[in-house]
């Protein structure tokens, strides 16, 4: 399900990890996180979900909310599809990329 | 429903935080950020959603994160700022720290 959500694609010169941010366009922690990522040169991806149709949008916050077994807020980051960040707290993403 | 523009929800936010003794984030930018959110919100959904909250799909499933929402006066008591961090407590803005994303309340409200 979440393979179908239209993800803009950020190049960066570190591929360190494979980098899925699902955020809000009018949120300002969304923004902070995705320039953080830019700052630090990282290739991400990202989808605005309030751009995102309603029905389509509950089934992948449903998706995300059934495999990571967390509620899903924003941003709301997926790392190598294994590990995932809620909200943004710069130590957090920080040590969870390894960027310390 | 009557478009607002941005300087209208600037309006909205500086008369939210003057009624509840709060301060707007002086972070200007984030700040602007954050009321343009507003704006959006109010120009989508006819009410000033939570800038960094989802719609639900309807106004009555959004009740508790239209701004100010229902969590933010424990939030800025508790957190210094609320879940956007659009208001501040004033001591919390005077410290000159850099609010960071705090649980969503919403569910114990």
């Amino acid at each position: 399900m979440l393979d179908k959500l239209d993800y803009t694609s950020v190049p960066g010169s570190r591929a360190d990890h494979e980098i899925t941010v699902y955020a809000l366009s009018t949120c300002g922690f969304c923004k902070r996180a995705l320039a953080f990522l830019n700052a630090r040169g990282l290739a991400y991806r990202y989808v605005y979900m309030d751009n995102v149709p309603l029905e389509t949008k509950t089934e992948a916050k449903k998706a995300l909310k059934e495999r990571f077994k967390d509620d899903v807020a924003f941003p709301f980051a997926v790392i190598d599809g294994e590990r995932h960040l809620v909200g943004f707290i710069e130590p957090d993403w920080k040590k969870t990329l390894g960027l310390e | 429903m009557i478009a607002k523009t941005i300087d209208q929800t600037m309006t909205f936010a500086t008369m939210v935080a003057a009624k509840q003794g709060w301060k707007l984030n002086p972070d200007e930018d984030f700040t602007r950020s954050l009321v343009e959110g507003l704006t959006t919100n109010w120009n989508r959904y006819g009410y000033f959603l939570c800038p960094c909250r989802d719609t639900e799909g309807s106004r009555e499933a959004d009740a508790k994160v239209i701004c100010p929402c229902a969590p933010s006066w424990t939030d800025v008591q508790e957190r210094g700022h609320c879940y956007c961090a659009l208001y501040l407590d004033p001591a919390f803005a005077a410290s000159g720290k850099t609010p960071a994303s705090i649980p969503d309340r919403r569910s114990q409200f």
